[in-house]
C-alpha cells in the first residue's frame, strides 16, 4: 500500500490510526538502551537482530539490561540453528553433525559458516556468526549454560526430524506428534527463557517447578502460527497440521482447499483452533509469574498477538486462499494493552475468547467444545481477577453499603452541602444588592407606598396617556443628548 | 480412610431417602445401589416408583408425604436408618417461578418437610442427614450477578420463592442441627440436565416449535453452571461416605456442578442443534427491552389469567450469570464431575425423551409431559419425529 492507498485506509478506519499514534507516542520503554558504548561484536549482534526478526527486535531492545545480550544471543543462536535447519541445499551428512553439534560450535571462536545457498535469507548471520559467539562467551557462565543446553536440546529435535524426513515421511500424525514438534520448535525456546529470567532473578523461581507452563507459551504461539500459515506451507509443501485432526474432517490434506469442501475446512479450522486454545490457561498463569515490567511487556505482546490472531483465523475461510494478518493499527492497540499489567491483558483475552464464542455455531461438530473452552477461559480470569467479592456480597444482602459505596456516599453529601451553602450565599447576596438599590431609590425619592397601592388595587401597568408621556419624555431627552453632542 | 474402610462400614448401614422416585433421588438411589450394593436402602416418597426414574431391584420403597409428621415417624421407626438423605422437594414450573402463587406449598413441602425429616432422624438416632440444597439459595436474589462464586457467598431472603424456601430450610436448619450425634451438610446443585428432566431441556426444546430460537436477549455471553443429574448423585454417595468416616462435612454447604460453566445461549444451540434445528439469522434484543417486553406479558396475562413464557424474571435468568466454582467440593468431598456436559446435553436429549415417550404414545393423547410444553398432537410429533421416535396412528 503507498502513501495515497494508506491515506485512503487511515481516513475511513481512523481508529486504528489512532492506536497507531497511541503507541508511538505514548509508549515509554521500560529500558531505554544505551547504544554509544556498544563494542564492534554487540553492534553486529543487533544488526542481525534487527535484520532477521522485526517484531521481536524491538521488545529485546527494550529488555532489562541484565538480560539484554544474553536474549539478543540466545535469539541468534537459534535463528542460526533454524537457517541450517530450513536449508534444503545442505545434504543430511553435513547437516546432520553440524545440527547435533551446534553447542560445541559456540565454543570455537571465530567460527562461521558459509555454506548455505545464496537465496536463504538470514545467511549472512552465520557468515558472521563469530560475532554471536564472541557475546556468547562475554555472558555470564549461568546464562551460557542455559544457552547451551537448549540449543543441544533443540539441534537434536530438528536433526531426528531431519533424518526422519529423509528417510520416512516427516508429516505429522498425532496430535502427540504435533505437540513434540511445537516443543521442539518453541517449548523448549520457552524452557530456556524462562531459565534466563528466574537466573536474573526477573520471575518468580516456581515457574521453573511447573514446566506445563513455559511449554504451552511456546505451543501456543507456534500452534497459532501454524494454523495461520496453512496456505503459505501448504504451497511450500510443509504440512503441520496434524493428520489425527484434518482427517475427521477431509480424506485428503489437499482437500482442504477445494471450494467444494469449505465447510468441513472450516471445521477443521475450527478444531485447530480449538486445540490451541487449550494452552490459554496456562500462559495467562506463567504471565502472572513474571516480576519485571519489561520482562512482562517481552512475554505478553506475542501472546496478545497470537488471541488476536487465533481470533482472526478463527472459522475464516481466508486462511486457505492466502496468508492474513491482524491489521498495524490493531497490532499498536495490543502492544499497548499489553505492556500494561495482567489485569488488562485478562481483558483482551476475554474481549477475544468472547468474540471467538460469539462466531462459534452449531453447525462446527466442535461447537460445544469451543464453548466450553471459551467458558473455562472466562472462569479462570475471573478467579485471579474477580469481578466481585463474597465480603460486598454479604454487605450488600445485610443492607450495609460497602467502603466504596459509603465513601461515595459521602462525598455525595459532602456535595451537596458545598452547592446548597453556594446557593444560599447567592440568595444573600441578591438580597442585599436588591435591598441597597431599593433603599438608594428611597432616598432620591421613589414612592414605594403609591406603587404598592396601585399593584393592590389591581394595575400592574402604568395607564396608556403615562406611558406616552414618558416614551416623549424619553424622546425629549434622547434629542437633547444628541444636540448637546453635536454642540460638542 | 481408604475405599474399602469406608465400604465395609457402609455394608452395615441403613440409609433412607426421601424423595427416592425423583429426579435426583432416584439418580442418588442408583449411584449409592451400584458403589455401595451392601448397605439397606429404603426410599420413602409421596408417589410410587415412576417410570421414567427407573429405581434398582431390591429397594423397599414407602410411600410417605414428607409434610406429615406422623407418617414421617412412622417411617423412620419401621426402618430405624443411620443415615438420612432428603432429597424431596417441589421446584416450582417455569410459568410460577417468578410468582406468588404457589407460595404456601413450597414452603410447607420445602420448610416443614424437612423440619419434619429433621426431627425423626434426631429422635430415631441417625448419625447423619444429607440435604439436597440448590444453588438457588444464592442466585435466586436476581438483583446480582454471580460470576464464580463459592461457598462464603451469602444466602438470600429477598428472592423468588423457591430460593426463600431452600434458604430456609437448608441454611437455618439442617446445618444448625449439625452435633455430635448427627452430622448434617447440604449439597447445592445447579440447574439440572438428564434422564428424568421434564422442566429444562423440553422447555428449551418447545422454543423449535413456537419460533422463539433466533432470538438472543442481552449479550449472548453470560455462563451458566448445568449439572448432569447423575454427578449429583455422584455428589450425595461422596457425602455419605464423608459422614461415616472423617466427617470433615458436617456442617457445610457445597456448590455441586459441572465445573464446565457454558453460555445459556450455547446450552440452548447445543440442544435444538440435536433435534437437528439450526436458527438460519439472529436477532439481539437489549436486555432492558425484553424486560419492557416481559412486564408487557406480565400485564396481559394478568388481565386474561393465563401463564407466559416471557416475563421479567425469565427476562433476567435468561441474561443472568451463574456459576460457582467447585474448590471447596473438590477439597472435602473429592467431588468431580464424571459426566462432562457434552454427554450431560447427549445423553438429556436422547435418553430422557424416550423414558418420556413411552406411557404417553401408548395412551395416544396428545397431551403429554408437562402440559405447558406440548399441547397439540401435531407439536408432539414434530417432537417425536426431531428425536427419531416413530408414533402410533392417532387414535
Amino acid at each position: 500500500m503507498g502513501l495515497v492507498g494508506n491515506a485512503v485506509y487511515y481516513t475511513f478506519h481512523p481508529i486504528q490510526l489512532r492506536s497507531i499514534i497511541q503507541w508511538k507516542v505514548w509508549h515509554n520503554p521500560p529500558h531505554e538502551r544505551n547504544a554509544t558504548n556498544d563494542t564492534e561484536t554487540q553492534k553486529a549482534c543487533f544488526k542481525f537482530l534487527d535484520l532477521t526478526s522485526r517484531s521481536f527486535s524491538a521488545v529485546i531492545k527494550e529488555l532489562h539490561p541484565e538480560l539484554l545480550f544474553p536474549v539478543c544471543v540466545f535469539y541468534l543462536v537459534l535463528r542460526g540453528l533454524d537457517t541450517i535447519e530450513d536449508d534444503t541445499s545442505i545434504d543430511l551428512k553435513t547437516k546432520e553433525p553440524l545440527l547435533r553439534g551446534f553447542k560445541d560450535i559456540l565454543e570455537q571462536d571465530g567460527w562461521n559458516f558459509t555454506g548455505n545457498r545464496p537465496e536463504e535469507k538470514d545467511r549472512e548471520l552465520l557468515v558472521q556468526f563469530q560475532n554471536v559467539i564472541a557475546e556468547f562467551k562475554n555472558m555470564k557462565p549461568a546464562y551460557q549454560v542455559i544457552i547451551k543446553d537448549i540449543t543441544d536440546k533443540m539441534g537434536n529435535g530438528m536433526a531426528d526430524y531431519c533424518v526422519k524426513a529423509a528417510t520416512d515421511d516427516a508429516s505429522v500424525k498425532t496430535i502427540e506428534e504435533y505437540d513434540l514438534y511445537c516443543h521442539y520448535v518453541a517449548g523448549l525456546v520457552g524452557e530456556g527463557l524462562t531459565r534466563l529470567f528466574v537466573e536474573a532473578d526477573l520471575a518468580n523461581p516456581a515457574l521453573l517447578k511447573r514446566p506445563r507452563l513455559h511449554k504451552s507459551m511456546g505451543l501456543f504461539l507456534q500452534k497459532t502460527n501454524i494454523i495461520r500459515d496453512i496456505r503459505e506451507d501448504f504451497d511450500d509443501d510443509r504440512r503441520f497440521w496434524p493428520q489425527e485432526i484434518w482427517s475427521k474432517h477431509v480424506d485428503k490434506f489437499e482437500d482442504l482447499f477445494k471450494p467444494e469442501n469449505r465447510d468441513a475446512a472450516l471445521a477443521c479450522n475450527a478444531d485447530m483452533i480449538l486445540n490451541a486454545l487449550e494452552h490459554v490457561e496456562d500462559c495467562l498463569f506463567y504471565l502472572a509469574g513474571l516480576r519485571e515490567q519489561s520482562v512482562f511487556n517481552f512475554c505478553a505482546i506475542p501472546q496478545a498477538m497470537a488471541i488476536a490472531t487465533l481470533e482472526l483465523c478463527f472459522r475464516n475461510y481466508s486462511i486457505f486462499e492466502r496468508n492474513i494478518k491482524i491489521t498495524k493499527g490493531d497490532a499498536c492497540e495490543l502492544m499497548v494493552q499489553s505492556t500494561q499489567n495482567l489485569q488488562v491483558l485478562c481483558q483482551t483475552f476475554r474481549k477475544f475468547s468472547r468474540q471467538i464464542h460469539k462466531k462459534n455455531t452449531p453447525k462446527d461438530p466442535n461447537f460445544l467444545k469451543i464453548s466450553i473452552e471459551c467458558g473455562r477461559i472466562e472462569k479462570f480470569i475471573e478467579t485471579i481477577f474477580p469481578t466481585q467479592r463474597a465480603e460486598d456480597a454479604q454487605q450488600r444482602v445485610k443492607g450495609e453499603l460497602t467502603v466504596e459505596q459509603a465513601k461515595k456516599r459521602e462525598e455525595d453529601a459532602e456535595n451537596k452541602a458545598d452547592i446548597c451553602f453556594m446557593m444560599g450565599l447567592m440568595g444573600v447576596i441578591i438580597l442585599f444588592v436588591a435591598g441597597s438599590m431599593m433603599a438608594v431609590a428611597w432616598w432620591f425619592g421613589a414612592r414605594f407606598d403609591l406603587a404598592w397601592q396601585e399593584i393592590t388595587s389591581g394595575h400592574f401597568r402604568p395607564p396608556p396617556h403615562v406611558v406616552e408621556k414618558a416614551s416623549r419624555v424619553a424622546a425629549a431627552a434622547a434629542s437633547a443628548s444628541t444636540a448637546a453632542r453635536d454642540e460638542l | 480412610m481408604d475405599h474399602k474402610g469406608v465400604e465395609e462400614i457402609l455394608s452395615s448401614k441403613r440409609i433412607l431417602i426421601s424423595g427416592g422416585t425423583g429426579f435426583v433421588g432416584s439418580a442418588t438411589v442408583r449411584a449409592l445401589a451400584e458403589k455401595h450394593p451392601k448397605c439397606a436402602i429404603t426410599v420413602i416418597d409421596r408417589s410410587p416408583p415412576r417410570p421414567r426414574n427407573a429405581l434398582p431391584g431390591g429397594i423397599r420403597c414407602m410411600q410417605v408425604d414428607v409434610t406429615s409428621a406422623p407418617e414421617i415417624s412412622k417411617a423412620f421407626q419401621t426402618v430405624k436408618p443411620n443415615i438420612v438423605i432428603h432429597t424431596a422437594g417441589i421446584v416450582p414450573g417455569l410459568a410460577d417461578r417468578f410468582g406468588r402463587r404457589l407460595e404456601k406449598k413450597v414452603w410447607t413441602i420445602n420448610v416443614v418437610g424437612t423440619q419434619n425429616m429433621l426431627d425423626a432422624a434426631t429422635e430415631n438416632g441417625a448419625e447423619a442427614f444429607i440435604y439436597t440444597s440448590s444453588c438457588c439459595v444464592v442466585t435466586d436474589d436476581m438483583r446480582s450477578s454471580y460470576a464464580n462464586i463459592d461457598e462464603r457467598w451469602p444466602t438470600s431472603s429477598n428472592s423468588l420463592i423457591y430460593g426463600e424456601s431452600k434458604v430456609a430450610t437448608a441454611e437455618a436448619l439442617v446445618l444448625n442441627a449439625s452435633s455430635e450425634k448427627m452430622a448434617t451438610c447440604a449439597l447445592r446443585p445447579s440447574v439440572l440436565c438428564g434422564p428424568g428432566d421434564y422442566q429444562l431441556v423440553p422447555a428449551i426444546h418447545a422454543c423449535i416449535a413456537k419460533y422463539e430460537t433466533p432470538f438472543v436477549i442481552g449479550t449472548g455471553d453470560n455462563l451458566w453452571d448445568v449439572t448432569h443429574v447423575s454427578n449429583v448423585a455422584d455428589s450425595h454417595v461422596l457425602a455419605v461416605e464423608n459422614m461415616v468416616s472423617c466427617r470433615t462435612a458436617a456442617g457445610e454447604a457445597f456448590f455441586i456442578q459441572n465445573n464446565e460453566p457454558i453460555t445459556f445461549r450455547n446450552f440452548c444451540l447445543a440442544i435444538w442443534a440435536h433435534f437437528g434445528h439450526v436458527p438460519t439469522f439472529e436477532i439481539r434484543i437489549p436486555e432492558g427491552l425484553a424486560y419492557l417486553a416481559g412486564w408487557l406479558c406480565e400485564m396481559a396475562t394478568w388481565v386474561t389469567g393465563g401463564t407466559t413464557t416471557l416475563s421479567r424474571g425469565s427476562v433476567r435468568d435468561a441474561c443472568a450469570v451463574r456459576y460457582a466454582n467447585g474448590k471447596k467440593a473438590k477439597e472435602i468431598l473429592g467431588y468431580e464431575a464424571r459426566i462432562g456436559i457434552e454427554d450431560a446435553i447427549r445423553l438429556s436429549c436422547e435418553v430422557s425423551q424416550d423414558y418420556e415417550l413411552c406411557p404417553c404414545a401408548a395412551s395416544g393423547s396428545g397431551f403429554m409431559m408437562s402440559k405447558k410444553i406440548l399441547v397439540t398432537y401435531l407439536e408432539f410429533q414434530e417432537y417425536a419425529h426431531g428425536i427419531g421416535v416413530k408414533l402410533p396412528a392417532k387414535g
